[in-house]
């Protein structure tokens, strides 16, 4: 294989615009960021609390969750799968083999890094307003509600690094997606099919497709943390 | 810690404090009235036990033994000797100090400070003589019935000293309880009318400014005064 045929590939897939590769991207895109987001939305909150307060049982969920950090995609697929199998727990609600199997499998994949990285930076965050916050008297909630406002900088790092995880992975969602054409192929089981079947070529075309993908998101990203900067979230 | 009767003319009462860490006794049996409505000066050198002592007048450290009554927290506001900036602008950050101000008000303080022209830029990129003053504006913003200052005017410069020492004054003659600490003597004879000089976690001495430092009966005070 020629080492430029794959770029070659690339750029005529995204040039031509062919829809089965941009429902492909759209997909990845659209399992990974709801995986994000759901993971932010509890794990924010979560690494907030475990960062300012001790409860009971507290120790138990911060080696949980970050003995979750090591584990497998395979694993946390096949335990999806279980869960969600017609004789689950859970297999009354229909959803293997759907994209919505898939974003919840993205979203315990993902959630002990937002947990363990929100948890540290609430910490430090914690650790220089917490005479403040006492000063001022404020609750609870109150607080959690101020470190995630003045995290929101440091959150942005957070989302990526959940989103490099959930776009880069396969083993779940091939599991619990079943890698369908058309319904539940992303790029990641796109790439794992074509090496499979030999068209290497291809298989790395649409890995050059996911670099450019998650580049896009990182320009993105780095203009927004430039607001935060003038706002002196570096300081 | 639970409350104690305060005296009619005491706005707060610390009773038999106790403090110790690692061993060491950082406050050791302090008591203590704060007149209402007065300025009170926390004084002694550094490691004395000042700063200490006004975190658990506020209630922000809890001592091991001892007692404090005084106003709710909700009408007690402090300053502290490195002012804690959030991430957000000028004005975002009175705000936050104090959320009952409008946009107005929050516009009317900063006018006050001098600072109208800094709204929206970022608090922490203030300097910080400015986050200082903004930090004493947000406090004062509240009107609390009493006021802790930790040094309020360290690293200031002449400007920024007058000013602070000028709302203290207001703030005072409104009627606001003010404790604080400072090392410039001219100032704590300026703006103290009582004066707690403390020594080791210890309060070695409880006087009016006026006699204080005139005429100190204590020998550690003597000791004190003559080196500043």
């Amino acid at each position: 294989m020629d080492i430029l045929t794959p770029f070659q590939i690339a750029v005529t897939m995204l040039a031509s615009g062919d829809p089965e590769l941009m429902a492909i991207i759209g997909l990845s895109l659209t399992v990974s960021l709801t995986a994000v987001v759901t993971s932010l939305v509890i794990g924010l909150p979560m690494g907030a609390l475990l960062a300012t307060y001790r409860f009971p049982g507290r120790t138990a969920l911060v080696v949980v969750s970050n003995t979750f950090l090591g584990m497998p995609p395979v694993v946390i697929g096949l335990l999806i799968y279980l869960l969600i199998s017609r004789s689950g727990p859970l297999g009354f609600m229909g959803i293997l083999y759907t994209p919505a199997a898939m974003m919840l499998a993205q979203t315990v994949l993902v959630l002990p890094i937002s947990i363990a990285l929100s948890r540290q930076t609430f910490e430090t965050l914690n650790g220089e307003y917490a005479p403040l916050f006492q000063s001022l008297g404020l609750g609870r909630f109150a607080r959690v509600k101020a470190l995630v406002f003045e995290a929101r900088a440091a959150m942005l790092t957070i989302a990526l690094a959940c989103f490099g995880r959930a776009i880069s992975e396969v083993g779940a969602v091939m599991i619990v997606g079943g890698n369908i054409r058309h319904s539940t192929r992303v790029m990641t089981t796109s790439i794992a099919l074509a090496t499979s079947m030999g068209e290497l070529a291809f298989a790395m075309a649409l890995g050059i497709v996911l670099l450019l993908v998650a580049l896009t998101i990182n320009i993105a990203s780095q203009l927004l943390r430039r607001s935060f900067r003038n706002l002196g979230h570096d300081l | 810690m639970t409350s104690d009767q305060t005296s009619p003319q005491a706005i707060m009462k610390a009773s038999d404090l106790t403090l110790t860490r690692d061993g060491v006794r950082l406050l050791d049996s302090v008591s203590a009235e704060i007149r209402r409505g007065s300025i009170t000066m926390l004084l002694g050198h550094n490691g004395a036990g000042k700063t200490l002592l006004l975190n658990c007048l506020h209630g922000l450290i809890e001592c091991d033994s001892g007692t404090v009554s005084g106003p709710p927290l909700a009408q007690q506001k402090m300053v502290f000797q490195k002012p804690i900036i959030t991430r957000r602008t000028t004005a975002g950050h009175l705000r936050f100090l104090c959320p009952e101000l409008d946009d107005s008000s929050v516009n009317e303080w900063l006018c006050r400070a001098g600072m109208e022209s800094r709204v929206d830029a970022p608090a922490r990129m203030l300097s910080g003589g400015e986050q200082q003053k903004l930090a004493l504006i947000g406090a004062l913003a509240a009107a609390p019935d009493i006021l802790f200052l930790d040094e309020p005017t360290a690293h200031l410069d002449f400007a920024a000293t007058k000013f602070v020492e000028t709302m203290i004054g207001e703030a005072h003659g409104a009627g606001t309880t003010i404790v604080m600490t400072s090392h410039n003597r001219a100032q704590a004879e300026r703006l103290g009318e009582d004066v707690l000089l403390l020594d080791g976690g210890r309060i070695v001495e409880t006087a009016p400014a006026s006699r204080f430092f005139i005429a100190p009966e204590h020998p550690l005070a003597r000791q004190y005064l003559a080196h500043l």
